[in-house]
């Protein structure tokens, strides 16, 4: 499974990566809008650098999780966690009900609010490319190294190797944080500032609340069913025999 | 039938208004007529149409159990306008939703993509289906007009048990099953709201929705109609809708205590006081109103009790569907006038619907009468003085009804800016006129940070008078100012401020090549060493900052030419003054940009654009600071 590390430590702000993503996509120059979030992120930016105090560079962008929310949310199947790693979306299945975005704990994808026929924007992990063998645009116009591709595995023994070397360093993505991501982070500041004060490190996967639900509905439907029918039988039968005991009676007396 | 009449026109009059704005919302997208943003996706449409329609039309199912499961035959005369409600409620749920979808004519793709790990899915599924349980429910109702038809009635009558099971089957599923929604956002939900039984406190809260709203609809019906209200039958059903709301409670109570939240609902919040009232009207006033002796079987104290116990379960819903989740993203959502608009509307024409199916078909015993449609046809002799003559009764009423949808349309198209301006959802752009020259600050990122725009330059080089609708659009809706990016598209693109020619000649003219670009490889950007190969901090004269200032060169994400152009409108003026007033501090990069020397105190949400940091730009406070421009000039005079 394909995979991106960030450094933050390593991460200068330079923007090359924001700008190789939308030259990738030909996404026009965003204008400020009523409906953008303050992390820059929209349907026409699908990473952004966010700064946080004592000039650090947080690039934010879809964290293609292993067991995705959105995926799992998703009626239609307009978004597909891809063997290689990449959530992809597919325009022509989706029905625009936002499920996705109000299911995504990291609320990453973004939305064409001015268009009469909207779609959900977000990182696609440069799916095409990937497949082509070659590494995704943002990774590629890194100048520092800070965000790289790679295999999962050797990613996260990388990460966790430099998390050895400087002990400051924390971990984001492994498969603690909602049963892992492919988008890996390491890190000298703590990431919540960028998802609205949320650390899920620790946390399930999210597809784990509703799974046990949905797979009672079948047993639900069946025994709603067996219950109407067999309160229905009751009910008449024991008003068939009253009727009868009544005009039993009757022929008695 | 006074009554019914002027009910009617206001129904068709929101009927007009929301034509209008469904116009817009179809031709300009979701963001030209919400309030919605990529933190809050799901607004008034979802809550209130989706999760509250849904629920409000519970009551078919609750009455059809009773009377067909049950066998409670006392309440049979309310089956059929409960069903009514119902297939018009899941119908008005249907309506919201084409509003609501980004791309409503995928609203049926969940037929043939399947996808049984969605929550939503399952929801769309029942809903689909229980919308056409409902619809065979009905249909002997008006097939009693077509006698040609009676086989198909026959039919449907003598199934009609399997749709009774069928639709419990399938209102137990959704029902919970929007609940079960929201397990997938335990971060977004408020702990108050946000439980594993959230399905289980859906269902149960159905049931009684359902009993109550089945009251509701009947005493509304009667006021209308001026009926007499089934007393005997609403007190019965608000007694069993007290017990489920008892057992409602106990649930949610239990549950609070269990996962150990109760706390929460003490912590003097505004989250904590909206779950108090929301529990107070929904559950514990129609409680007490429909067990109390003194109130019980009362028609004031019902009618008190259901109308606070159908608003306190929408306002549960709404909570669940959005309002609890306001305090955990960072964006703030009120719906747009244009969305309960939209809202209302749908609920109209459904409203509409049932009241033309009350008069036409058998819902009641009998249909309500209109004296006035009896009446033989007369001439008037005389129109009285200071109303208009319609035509007789019947027609009159159309005329009037259509008058009121067309007028409402027209109103909502006069309110409605159509510019695709103002869908773009481009936020306007505050000015200030500056201290000093001819120069505005303007906030052009809308972030609250000015950046000077030089009035008289953007006149002259745009052609005199002849340019103010260049920007100002001779006054478009929402558009007072055009936003700079506009023309300067290129604002907000990062370039290259690296001068090679300058380079070129410091380091040696056309021998120092190689000292950036390696020998034996092309020479190029991207084969060339990077900058701080020689700009870092071992060498002090060589660190990239502005002279006098700590900006470092290579932190500066912004194109060279628009700050230059920047600086050109302040600094050389700022300069000059500085040293004829003795005040050197005055020209110095500090004074402008206050960020710049007070990083540290500068947040995380204070940050708005990732290209163009604010740090670059002038500070609002600043231009606050009430300085006087008189006293400042008298005293350079003076020196």
């Amino acid at each position: 499974m394909k995979s991106i590390l960030t450094d933050i430590t390593k991460c200068i702000g330079c923007n090359e990566c924001v700008l190789a993503c939308k030259r990738t996509y030909d996404l026009p120059p965003e204008l400020p809008r009523r409906w953008h979030k303050p992390d820059g992120l929209s349907a026409r930016n699908w990473t952004s650098i966010v700064r946080l105090p004592e000039n650090k560079f947080v690039r934010k962008q879809c964290r293609h999780c292993q067991e995705p929310a959105c995926v799992s949310a998703c009626p239609v199947g307009a978004l597909i966690k891809n063997a290689e790693g990449p959530v992809t979306y597919d325009g022509g299945k989706c029905m625009g009900c936002r499920y996705c975005m109000m299911a995504c704990p990291y609320e990453i994808p973004r939305y064409d609010w001015d268009s009469a026929a909207p779609y959900i924007r977000k990182c696609i992990l440069c799916y095409e490319r990937i497949k082509e063998g070659k590494q995704p645009a943002c990774t590629e116009a890194c100048p520092t190294g800070a965000t790289i591709f790679g295999e999962r595995e050797e990613l996260l023994a990388e990460a966790k190797r430099r998390r050895q070397e400087n002990p400051k360093l924390q971990l984001y993505g492994d498969e603690n944080e909602i049963g892992g991501t492919c988008v890996l982070y390491v890190s000298d500041v703590d990431l919540k500032a960028i998802y609205n004060g949320r650390d899920l490190r620790g946390d399930p996967a999210l597809p784990s609340t509703t799974a046990p639900v949905l797979a009672s509905v079948p047993l639900t439907f069946v025994g709603v069913g067996v219950l109407m029918s067999g309160l229905y039988w009751t009910i008449n039968r024991r008003e068939q025999l009253k009727k009868e005991g009544e005009s039993g009676e009757k022929a008695n007396g | 039938m006074d009554r019914v009449r002027r009910f009617k026109l206001l129904l068709w009059s929101i009927c007009g208004l929301a034509f209008a704005v469904a116009f817009r919302r179809f031709l300009l997208g979701l963001g030209s007529s919400t309030n919605l943003n990529d933190g809050t996706p799901w607004g008034l449409w979802v809550g209130f149409d989706v999760m509250g329609g849904v629920a409000l039309a519970a009551g078919g199912f609750v009455i059809t159990a009773t009377v067909y499961i049950l066998k409670k035959e006392e309440f049979h005369p309310i089956v059929r306008p409960a069903v009514l409600t119902a297939f018009l409620g899941y119908a008005a749920v249907a309506v919201g939703l084409l509003a609501d979808l980004g791309l409503p004519w995928h609203i049926w793709h969940p037929t043939i993509y399947w996808q049984h790990h969605s929550a939503l899915f399952e929801v769309a599924w029942c809903v689909m289906l229980y919308l056409t349980v409902l619809a065979l429910e009905f249909l002997p109702v008006p097939l009693e007009s077509f006698p040609r038809l009676g086989k198909i009635r026959n039919f449907l009558v003598k199934n009609r048990l399997i749709l009774v099971i069928l639709g419990i089957m399938l209102s137990t599923l959704h029902q919970s099953s929007l609940g079960t929604l929201f397990l997938i956002m335990p971060y977004r939900l408020h702990a108050l709201w946000y439980t594993p039984i959230l399905p289980l406190l859906f269902f149960i809260s159905a049931i009684s929705l359902g009993l109550m709203m089945v009251s509701m609809e009947s005493l509304i019906t009667s006021y209308l109609y001026r009926r007499e209200p089934e007393t005997h039958l609403l007190t019965k059903l608000c007694k069993v809708a007290a017990w489920v709301l008892g057992g409602y409670l106990i649930v949610r109570i239990l549950d609070l205590l269990v996962r150990g939240e109760y706390l929460a609902i003490f912590e003097n919040s505004w989250q904590s006081w909206w779950f108090i009232i929301e529990i107070l009207i929904s559950a514990i006033i129609p409680i007490v109103l429909f067990t109390s002796k003194l109130t019980r079987g009362k028609l004031g104290w019902i009618t008190l009790g259901v109308v606070s116990g159908v608003s306190g379960f929408v306002l549960n819903r709404l909570n669940v569907g959005g309002i609890a989740m306001a305090g955990t993203t960072d964006s703030f959502y009120f719906p747009a006038w244009t969305e309960f608009a939209i809202s209302a509307g749908v609920v109209s024409g459904a409203a509409l619907v049932f009241l033309f199916a009350i008069e036409h078909f058998n819902v009641w015993e009998h249909p309500p009468r209109d004296e006035e449609d009896e009446k033989p046809y007369t001439l008037p002799r005389f129109a009285p003085v200071g109303t208009i003559w319609l035509g007789d009764p019947h027609t009159a009423g159309m005329k009037r009804n259509s008058m009121a949808f067309v007028v409402a349309a027209a109103f909502g198209f006069s309110l409605l800016p159509f510019s695709s301006l103002e869908s773009k959802g481009l936020i306007k752009t505050p000015a200030n006129s500056a201290r000093g020259k001819d120069i505005m600050q303007i906030d052009a990122n809308r972030d609250g940070f000015f950046v000077t725009f030089d009035h008289k330059k953007h006149e002259n080089s745009l052609g005199q008078t002849q340019s103010c609708a260049v920007c100002h659009h001779a006054k478009l809706p929402a558009d007072e100012q055009t936003s700079c990016a506009a023309c300067h598209q290129d604002v907000y693109l990062v370039t290259c401020i690296f001068d090679h020619e300058k380079h070129k000649t410091w380091l040696g003219g056309n021998q120092s090549c190689t000292q950036c670009h390696p020998a034996g490889q092309n020479r190029s950007v991207d084969t060339a060493v990077e900058c701080n190969h020689c700009h870092n901090a071992e060498d002090a004269s060589l660190v990239l900052a502005v002279q006098e200032s700590p900006i470092r060169m290579d932190q500066l994400n912004m194109a060279g030419s628009y700050v230059d152009a920047m600086h050109g409108l302040c600094v050389t003026c700022h300069k000059e003054i500085a040293e004829r007033i003795y005040r050197p501090l005055h020209g110095t990069c500090t004074t402008c940009h206050p960020f710049v020397a007070e990083e540290s105190k500068y947040e995380w949400d204070k940050l708005t654009q990732t290209t163009a940091s604010p740090r670059w730009v002038i500070s609002t406070p600043l231009l606050q600071e009430n300085i006087d421009v008189e006293k400042l000039k008298e005293s350079v005079a003076a020196q």
